[in-house]
């Protein structure tokens, strides 16, 4: 048993149920779809954020108001400070998304930090998920905010000679999609890394056991604690990510609604 | 390894109607009430201020327009006194003016009344002196002297004796 096993066994996603049917997918081989510990983890996410957000906005005890200025807070830095800078009159069509978007994904990074649950946001399927939402809101908000003729005139840079539009259009198609796989490895990458660093730090245990017997009771101290500053740190992450991932989302979306 | 980044077809469909279906039903029960109790309170505030502010305007155009006023009523004040002392400066030199007139009048009027008195006095005292110089001629003489003798010579006497007083 290698490290690469050990990542795979923790961090690759497992079909509980089926799978139902194979997918043959286009760049690479079978895939097969069955209910996986992620759509399990996902729903239990959506449900616990549905849940405490239906008891911060409808509650009426003491916890529910401490939780309602809590969000509030996050509403009003979202709205202020993300959204309202790019849609202006229009922030109020768009704000639920992008604060759903903030939460699911925060609640998620956290969620995931519970011993025995997964990290969805971990997965690549399900940033590039997140990321092809991006990708259908940015067209869409384009499209809304501007029309689709000058949407799609807007693409490439006004003010150039027909020939260069022809080089130009093809790039910015890309760009869009490179920015959005952008989003969905540097999510993935994130919410993945401390995973795979704590995973390490334990693992350093067991290859130094592998060594020498008592130099693994020696060394399990110090990785143990680091594995913990990790863990730790995946909680600034969880938070941090989430903000990154709404505002270039917001970012993105903006470049399409205000082309200049 | 290649698998962790291979994504997952039935994942990703997954995500997204998870996900859309958060966004809806989120939209709905949560961010719609939540939004609307903040932009109430943004409202009210913004309303509580713009109160405040057109207060405070008001209080502010009503201090100005006391002041000005004020400063209006003070001008006229000055004014009306300045006026007053003028009027009295006026009606003093005209009072002055006719008391003046008026004592000269009564001074006029009483060296006049002494000057005829003067001249009575001098008349009668002329009476009298010749009156006694006929008297003392006539005791002199021992005669007497007609009425007629006694005048045409007191007259000349006189005429002499006013002769004599003009030189």
């Amino acid at each position: 048993m290698n490290f690469e096993h050990i990542l795979e066994h923790h961090l690759v996603d497992k079909i509980i149920l089926g799978p139902f049917f194979v997918f043959h997918g286009m760049w690479y081989g079978e895939d097969p779809i069955g209910l996986t510990r992620n759509m399990i983890m996902m729903t239990i996410v959506a449900a616990v954020l549905t849940a405490i957000m239906i008891y911060a906005a409808h509650g009426k005890s003491r916890a529910a108001l401490m939780l309602r200025t809590g969000l509030e807070a996050v509403i009003i830095y979202i709205r202020d400070v993300i959204v309202h800078p790019i849609f202006h009159e229009h922030t109020d069509h768009y704000l639920p998304y992008f604060l759903t978007l903030f939460m699911f994904i925060f609640v998620s990074n956290l969620l995931g930090l519970v011993p025995f649950s997964t990290t969805v946001t971990g997965n690549i399927a399900v940033t590039g998920a997140l990321a092809i939402c991006t990708f259908g809101l940015i067209q869409f908000a384009g499209v809304r905010e501007q029309g689709l003729f000058s949407y799609v005139k807007h693409l490439a840079p006004s003010g150039m000679p027909g020939w260069v539009l022809v080089i130009m259009y093809p790039i910015e198609i890309l760009g869009m999609g490179v920015k959005c796989v952008a989003l969905t490895i540097r999510l993935f990458a994130n919410m993945i890394a401390g995973h795979i660093v704590s995973l390490a730090f334990l693992s350093l245990i067991f290859i130094f056991a592998e060594m020498v017997k008592w130099l693994g009771l020696v060394v399990s101290p110090a990785a143990v604690g680091l594995a913990l500053f990790v863990y730790l740190l995946d909680v600034l992450v969880s938070v941090l990510q989430a903000y990154i991932f709404t505002m270039l989302t917001a970012l993105f979306v903006g470049a399409a609604v205000h082309p200049h | 390894m290649g698998k962790l980044v291979e994504p997952d077809m039935g994942l990703i469909i997954w995500t997204i109607v998870t996900f859309l279906c958060l966004v809806f039903i989120l939209a709905k029960v949560a961010w719609k009430p939540l939004i609307s109790a903040i932009e109430e309170r943004e409202h009210k505030m913004k309303a509580d201020l713009d109160g405040a502010r057109a207060a405070r305007d008001e209080a502010e155009r009503i201090r100005k327009q006391l002041e000005a006023d004020v400063a209006g009523l003070q001008a006229k004040s000055r004014e009306m006194l300045a006026q007053a002392t003028k009027d009295s400066e006026v009606l003093r030199a005209k009072l002055q003016a006719s008391a003046e007139a008026d004592a000269k009048k009564i001074k006029d009027k009483t060296m006049a009344e002494l000057e005829d008195e003067k001249e009575r006095l001098k008349r009668d005292l002329r009476k009298e002196v010749a009156g006694l110089s006929v008297m003392v001629a006539e005791k002199l003489l021992h005669k007497t002297v007609d009425d007629g003798v006694q005048k045409s010579v007191l007259d000349s006497f006189f005429k002499e004796l006013d002769n004599k007083g003009s030189n």
